[in-house]
């Protein structure tokens, strides 16, 4: 089920409405039952396979955490075996097959790709991650195994974040289950204006940028410069106000139910370096990897060599994680050097400012540092997004070639969309940095009811006719 | 207990469930707190749904009042205002090659350009059956033949445009054809805009609902394109080296047909035309003489005169063309003129002419 519809926009209220009228002990039944329906109302088959890696981590975790010695580790590495082979077999074997393929090709050989007729379950990386960050935190003695299959399937299918996150950790998540949430009306208020402010970032300016991005991504050999330079500006927000427009939806939610979901995002375009734009963008995955993949490797290694190994390995998975294709591993990878890099360059380039007399702290470092974190983000972004290797290598070749400005717009996105959509991010930009210095809802908590209601329901009405509802599914489901 | 007292009492009980819903009467026991909580839901809830109503409301009746461009036109028809001789039916083609004003100086009869853009035959049919229900009986009906002709809609190109008229039958049996959901336009206030109304259509109504007109950009029904070539064909060709196959769906075939058959049954004359398409173009259809076979056929059956205008001067002069299907106004005024001539001693209307409109 996708947020941005019409059957959720019934789906919640009437779950809502239940689930705080029943009894205590039927609610953790009730939360599991609509999170089986959430999910299965995009392909309901794939419930079984949620299903397997669920039984398989929650056994895992009762017998990590009763068998010591080498018994132990066989456990955790089965289950982690196990349950990334479900993700390999239905997000990878085609990747792979097709790899397999063309490098035996190149060797002479002719092995025939077999291309599987196999469609990825709806966020199976995240869940995945989900189930393999519990096995290992109970490996590691950080959280006790999960007895009560119920509260374990409902912390794996939790609907709110089941599909593209946040990927929690037992410890933050796990144990609000056992906790009775009672309707309290400021939580559910808060939920909800949580809520709204994820669907204007969704529905007003995701998906009114995508009609743009889309077109022009397309076929970028039919746009001149500056339509692939205003595309790849508007996909970079498009893909954060998709994503941190998910998460908001998903912590908003949550928070109406009682539940206290992790923070993903932390306005990343402000970053003034690509270190800590990975520290502000998708929190959850990044910090899993952090925790999971990059500390033991450093660990390993422990030498600048090993470092930089470390970082590059971390990207390339991190990049593969996002989508079986090249041009993810090359953007992970791409990021990794970006970080490499910086690293590298950071005294040389901080002697140069020295010389120039410009203070660390000072406005005009700031900016720069962030106008170059987000250009360099950019270039991440084409890759991203394109189709191809070949398409990439287009997009960049001919940002500033031909900027054409009597054409401007696309098929799908006339001109008159324009202002729509640049008034979309200039409201968003005004907000976040507003919002740095005041908490925005305790100002808006304020106000007298009825112009703080007039807000609300100018804020609804707002996103219905200048939101483009037609079922754009989030960027990050794919995935 | 007199009518003031009631009053006051009605006014105390709301001031108290205002009171109670803002916060105001404290201190509410858990009780209390519920019956607040719930009230306020309801409230909110109620102020939306009506606030959605009046909006859609707004937004509906400002777009029935415009009187300019392509609603404007629409809201004639459906209103029964029209009282053309001539009607000219069909697509964006039609919109665009029929220059009403020409036409009719040139015939003397009141003529009028009902071209609908981004549409199919099923669409056109439904149009031109609300026109004859609820307009003036024309002396001829001209529905202009495409390429696409016998194309099915899988959508229409911005729907927005027939929102306002699903109340009309033909229109909203063929919008719920292609949209199976389109009932959820008629009867959820601003569902309608809030998923297919990519072009802030609705601010246009609400703009009009205030005051405002938009800007004409239709004489009589005609849209002049003021455009030069715009490569577009160019590129298309180069992506088609193996040419271009025309659909020719069955029901489709039937669409067509139905338009003979409504003309027959409103006791009009109709001519089928297939305007000046660019010979580019032409080369490029690869299954073009089948198009051409069931036009004759339908029209054979009917006892429907074609005008083909394929083989034309026009055809062969990119100049006068934006694109390989639409003329841009100096191609327009020069067939219109020469369909005028033709017109005007053609046997549907040499038998004298009627008073020319102002």
């Amino acid at each position: 089920m996708l947020f941005n519809s019409l059957t959720f926009a019934l789906f919640f209220p009437a779950f809502c409405a239940l689930y705080f009228l029943a009894p205590r002990q039927v609610r953790m039944p009730l939360l599991l039952a609509a999170s089986c329906g959430f999910y299965m109302y995009f392909i309901p088959a794939y419930i079984l396979i949620l299903f397997v890696t669920i039984v398989i981590d929650y056994v895992a975790g009762i017998y990590i955490e009763r068998v010591s010695g080498p018994a132990r580790k066989a456990w955790l590495v089965g289950s982690i075996v196990s349950t990334c082979a479900v993700l390999f077999v239905f997000k990878y074997l085609n990747f792979f097959t097709e790899n397999l393929a063309a490098v035996s090709h190149l060797l002479g050989w002719d092995i025939k790709d077999p291309r599987w007729n196999i469609i990825l379950p709806i966020g199976l990386s995240f869940h995945t991650f989900q189930s393999l960050s519990y096995v290992i935190e109970v490996y590691r003695g950080h959280h006790k195994a999960e007895k009560d299959f119920v509260i374990y399937s409902t912390y794996v299918m939790f609907f709110p974040q089941l599909v593209a996150g946040p990927i929690e950790r037992p410890q933050g998540l796990l144990d609000q289950f056992r906790v009775h949430h009672a309707f309290e009306w400021e939580r559910v208020a808060s939920g909800l204006r949580r809520m709204a402010w994820g669907f204007f970032k969704k529905v007003v300016i995701a998906d009114r940028l995508a009609l743009y991005v889309n077109d022009v991504y397309g076929a970028p050999q039919n746009f001149n410069g500056l339509q692939l330079s205003l595309a790849t500006f508007f996909f970079a927000y498009q893909i954060y106000c998709d994503f941190s427009g998910y998460s908001d939806i998903a912590v908003g939610s949550a928070r109406v139910l009682g539940f206290r979901l992790m923070e993903n995002f932390n306005t990343p375009y402000y970053s003034r370096s690509i270190s800590e734009f990975w520290r502000r963008w998708h929190i959850s995955l990044s910090s899993w990897f952090r925790d999971y993949l990059y500390d033991p490797l450093v660990e390993k290694f422990r030498s600048s060599a090993g470092w930089a190994f470390a970082i590059l390995i971390t990207f390339g998975v991190s990049g593969l994680w996002h989508g079986a294709a090249w041009t993810y591993v090359v953007w992970g990878l791409l990021n990794g050097v970006y970080l490499l890099a910086g690293g590298l360059t950071e005294e040389p380039r901080n002697r140069v400012y020295r010389a120039l007399g410009i203070a660390d702290d000072s406005v005009l470092r700031t900016t720069i540092r962030i106008m170059a974190t987000f250009g360099l983000t950019c270039v991440g972004w084409v890759v991203f997004r394109a189709t191809s290797m070949g398409d990439v290598g287009y997009i960049l070749a001919n940002f500033w070639r031909n900027w054409d400005f009597g054409r401007i717009g696309t098929e799908q996105f006339l001109l008159r969309q324009m202002p729509a959509a640049i008034a979309g991010i200039l409201v968003l930009e005004t907000v976040q940095l507003v919002h740095r210095r005041v908490n925005l809802s305790h100002q808006l908590l304020r106000l007298p009811a009825l112009p703080r209601w007039a807000f609300y329901l100018a804020w609804a009405y707002g996103m219905v006719l200048f939101g483009v509802f037609r079922n754009e599914q989030f960027i990050y489901f794919q995935f | 207990m007199s009518p003031r007292a009631d009053l006051r009492a009605l006014a105390s009980s709301a001031a108290y469930a205002w009171r109670l819903m803002t916060g105001a009467a404290a201190p509410l026991t858990r009780g209390d707190r519920r019956q607040r909580d719930a009230l306020r839901l309801l409230w909110f809830l109620l102020l939306g749904a009506l606030g959605a109503v009046a909006l859609h409301l707004a937004i509906h009746t400002g777009l029935r009042r415009v009187t300019t461009a392509d609603f404007g036109v629409t809201n004639q028809v459906v209103a029964g205002r029209l009282d053309a001789e001539i009607v000219i039916s069909g697509s964006s083609r039609a919109l665009t090659h029929y220059d009403s004003t020409l036409i009719q100086k040139t015939t003397g009869r009141k003529t009028f350009n009902l071209g609908l853009n981004g549409t199919q035959t099923d669409v056109q049919v439904a149009y031109l059956k609300t026109y004859l229900r609820k307009n003036a009986k024309p002396a001829l009906v001209i529905h202009n033949l495409d390429p696409s002709a016998f194309a099915v809609s899988h959508e229409i190109f911005d729907p927005v445009k027939l929102m306002p008229y699903l109340d009309e039958p033909e229109i909203y049996a063929v919008v719920l054809r292609v949209y199976p959901h389109a009932w959820k336009w008629r009867y959820f206030p601003l569902y309608g805009y809030a998923v297919e109304d990519l072009r802030f259509t609705w601010l246009a109504g609400a703009r009009t609902f205030l005051g405002s007109q938009p800007p004409e950009s239709r004489v009589l029904g005609y849209q002049a394109r003021h455009t030069p070539w715009t490569g577009d064909f160019d590129k298309f060709k180069a992506s088609h080296p193996e040419g271009v196959k025309l659909d020719l769906n069955p029901q489709g075939v039937k669409d067509l047909a139905e338009i003979t058959e409504v003309c027959r049954r409103h006791g009009v004359p109709l001519l089928f035309v297939y305007s000046p398409e660019y010979d580019g173009m032409q080369a490029l259809s690869s299954n073009r003489a089948e198009l051409f076979a069931r036009f004759a056929e339908i029209s054979a059956k009917a006892g429907v005169e074609i005008w083909d205008y394929s083989s034309s001067f026009i055809c062969s002069q990119r100049d006068l063309f934006y694109n390989s299907q639409h003329l841009n106004v100096t191609g327009a005024t020069m067939f219109s003129q020469d369909l005028a001539r033709r017109l005007a001693q053609s046997r549907w209307l040499s038998g004298g002419a009627t008073k020319q409109s102002p």
